[in-house]
């Protein structure tokens, strides 16, 4: 059993100074759920760091008009409402969007766009001089907001874009309300509903009630139900479809080793091949815990999944591992040499996970493809993960484990035949 | 008393029709001995020793290793024997000391027995100040030298070594022969193989030659030259040939025979040492001055030729 362990420990120490197949095992699984995950509107989930913005107000707001005092007269001892400008600011930098938006307030326009051209912000948002006097006057006012970018920084440009285009289209659509109002209440009244109502509205967007940013931000749907956020699910498949491929970098030593002259060296040792394998098992077996380990860590970590119940995430976890290790060491068991291994093994892979689900989630119960894909050794181990991460119990996973379970003794037999009678 | 006793060891690949790459060796080789397997590319060195290290099932016949059958009792067999590889087989992505210590546990070393032991092993290969160095940096004489350190960890009763100077530069393979005829001394059997007659000439205690499979002599390298018989030839020039001279040194004691060609002559002798000086002598009597002269003792090389047909390096 030594001899196991000494086989295991060293490939392990092998694949840990191996950086390309790290970034293979480890670092792509991660970029893929996580640029995926995105796109599928997990973003919500993602840890990235809050856009610099620099923020300057140059609104002026105007002194009352004539119409305007006149109407101020009907509105009842009404207060002079405040710059809308200020809860367009309230907006940027309310604590809601803290975690987006890092917004540091200049004194002007020219100031804004420094920060900007000097690198301390990727935005610049300039407040123009009548964004008061826009929103308040008459019909046909306008006014622009400046957003002045580092084009270098498309996400974080992105970012902002979006949010100051949903607070404009709300002081639009606050205006709008207000001028048919205004239209409804007869031409006398008007003007001073309108402002009545643009001025509760700004009131309101102020204090931060109505204008919040998450409110208005695009939900997470995993599609069916429930809260699981969609960087899980796509982590799971990803997870999967890269252990495959881990463990295949791993079983293959048993063929470079043949090649190279240590696996016959091995053999002139008072070691016999039913241990070598064994230690080459044991090898791919504890390479892919480790890089599901790291891979469901990273998960936590930067995408804030949950798992589920650690018993049941332990169970599937060995499960996932006994499925990828004994498919790697059946083709290693067919194919000859290392090259065929590559091709032969990445085919099989990017069929299963096809096949699967790997790349697109779980489909409709009942439907062909869901019945293809619980006949493949993946497929049903992505819909335990997937039950594992809505709150599954140990026995609602179970019924899942059956085919790849069934997969697995297979592979393992050919995997064992196969090799047992090439080397021994 | 024999470590190795060989008896009519066969192998024939992919049977019926396969090569037959080994026919019907028996040998034996005796504790404390080096002994050599000398032939060509192909003659089935390589086959031999993957026998009698339990990675080849012979096709018939058997081995005894240190009493031990190849058939009946492989992990006994392996336990006796250290084998180092015609190709180096090392982890290039490991260090030196790590991959003694791999070894040392595939030969069932642990604790503190496996360090001691691959501390001695690194200082005897010259590799201790480099142990913490990934073998991938080492040059190709290191390696080499580590490919036979981890044979040696288990301290084998017998070593086998398949050509492992092939492709070294010459320090590299000088320091290989001395550590090898070094462990000769500390009592250690060693079973060689090489293509290289004057390797197996300068090592070997006895030499099998094997050509297509057969083993075609074997003995100590006096007796194999001995198949060739045992005159040297004798070429040398003369400034000029004096009348007569050729009748004189033909009947000097110990020379077979004499032959002349302008200032050329050509003389078998039993033993240059003894009768050079003669010729000499009996030249400058005469007033001649002899201006070169060339010595071919034979070799093995002419006993390959002579058994074969063939010369030994194609
Ligand atoms: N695995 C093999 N399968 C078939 N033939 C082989 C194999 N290995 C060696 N041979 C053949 O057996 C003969 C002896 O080879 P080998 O023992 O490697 O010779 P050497 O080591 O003396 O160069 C050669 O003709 C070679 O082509
Ligand atoms: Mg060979």
């Amino acid at each position: 059993m030594t001899k196991v362990w000494a086989i295991a420990w060293k490939d392990l120490r092998s694949t840990a100074r191996n950086v390309p197949a790290l970034a293979m095992m480890l670092v792509a699984p991660l970029v893929l759920a996580g640029l995926l995950g995105f796109a599928f509107g997990g973003g919500d989930s993602f840890d990235i760091a809050a856009t610099k913005v620099a923020l300057a107000n140059e609104d002026t707001p105007p002194a009352m008009t004539a119409g305007g005092a006149a109407a101020g007269g009907a509105a009842a001892g009404a207060e002079a409402p405040p710059p809308a400008s200020d809860a367009f600011v309230g907006i940027l930098t309310s604590e809601s969007l803290n975690d987006v938006l890092d917004v540091t307030k200049v004194k002007d326009a020219a100031a804004a766009r420094a920060r900007v051209d000097g690198g301390d912000a990727a935005v610049a948002v300039v407040v123009p001089r009548d964004f008061t006097a826009a929103l308040y006057g008459s019909g046909d006012a306008r006014s622009a907001v400046e957003l002045y970018v580092n084009p270098t920084q498309q996400f974080g440009t992105a970012i902002t874009e979006s949010i100051v285009g949903q607070a404009l289209l709300d002081f639009n659509g606050a205006r709008a309300a207000a001028a048919v109002a205004a239209a409804t209440a007869g031409p006398n009244a008007g003007s001073a509903a309108a402002q009545a109502a643009a001025a509760a509205f700004v009131q309101g967007g102020g204090a931060g009630e109505a204008l919040t940013f998450t409110s208005r931000a695009p939900r997470t749907t995993g599609g069916e139900s429930d809260d699981v956020p969609m960087v899980g699910l796509v982590l799971a498949g990803m997870m999967v479809f890269f252990m495959f491929f881990g463990a295949s970098e791993v079983a293959t030593t048993i063929l470079t080793e043949a090649q190279d002259g240590t696996l016959p060296r091995m053999l002139t040792t008072p070691t016999s091949a039913a241990t070598i394998l064994s230690g080459k098992f044991m090898s791919v077996f504890l390479t892919v815990i480790a890089q599901l380990v790291v891979l469901l860590a990273a998960g936590v970590a930067l995408f804030g999944v949950d798992w589920g119940r650690p018993v049941v995430v332990a169970v599937l976890s060995v499960a996932t591992a006994v499925v990828a290790t004994g498919l790697a060491l059946m083709i290693m068991g067919v194919v000859k040499t290392p090259g065929q291994a590559g091709a032969i093994g990445s085919g099989v892979y990017v069929v299963l996970a096809l096949l699967g689900g790997n790349f697109t989630g779980t489909v409709t119960p009942s439907s062909a493809y869901a019945t293809v894909q619980g006949l493949t050794p993946n497929g049903p181990l992505l819909r335990a993960w997937d039950a594992a991460m809505r709150g599954g119990s140990l026995g609602e996973i179970a019924s899942y484990l059956l085919v790849p379970l069934a997969f697995a003794t297979v592979f393992f037999v050919v995997a064992g035949r196969r090799l047992g009678r090439r080397y021994a | 008393m024999s470590i190795v006793e060989v008896r009519g060891l066969s192998k024939r690949y992919d049977p019926p029709k396969g090569v037959l790459a080994v026919d019907d060796a028996s040998f034996s080789i005796e504790r404390g001995e080096i002994f050599s397997l000398l032939g060509p590319n192909g003659a089935g060195k390589s086959t031999t020793i993957a026998m009698l290290s339990c990675l080849l099932r012979p096709s018939h016949g058997d081995a005894l290793v240190d009493s031990h059958s190849i058939i009946d009792d492989p992990q006994a067999v392996k336990s006796v024997i250290g084998v180092v590889p015609q190709e180096i087989a090392v982890y290039p992505d490991m260090t030196a000391r790590e991959n003694l210590v791999f070894w040392g546990r595939m030969y069932g070393l642990s604790g503190a027995e496996l360090q001691t032991r691959v501390g001695e092993v690194l200082e005897l290969v010259s590799l201790a100040d480099r142990q913490k160095d990934r073998v991938d940096k080492f040059s190709g004489g290191m390696k080499r030298r580590l490919n036979v350190g981890v044979a040696l960890l288990h301290r084998p009763s017998i070593l086998y070594l398949d050509e492992p100077t092939v492709g070294i530069d010459p320090q590299s393979r000088r320091s290989i022969l001395d550590g090898i005829l070094a462990l000769r001394d500390q009592g250690m059997t060693v079973l060689y193989t090489t293509h290289y007659m004057a390797e197996a000439q300068e090592l070997s205690d006895r030499i099998g030659i094997i050509d297509h499979g057969r083993m075609i002599a074997l003995g100590t390298h006096a007796e194999l030259v001995r198949i060739v018989g045992q005159e040297a030839r004798v070429d040398l020039t003369v400034d000029h040939m004096l009348e007569g001279m050729v009748e004189r040194w033909k009947e000097l004691p110990g020379v077979s025979s004499a032959s002349v060609e302008d200032e050329h002559a050509e003389l078998l002798v039993d033993d240059a040492n003894a009768v050079l000086p003669r010729l000499f002598e009996e030249a400058a009597e005469g007033g001649s001055r002899i201006t070169s002269v060339n010595v071919s003792e034979p070799n093995l090389e002419l006993v390959f030729l002579h058994l074969t047909g063939r010369a030994l390096r194609e």
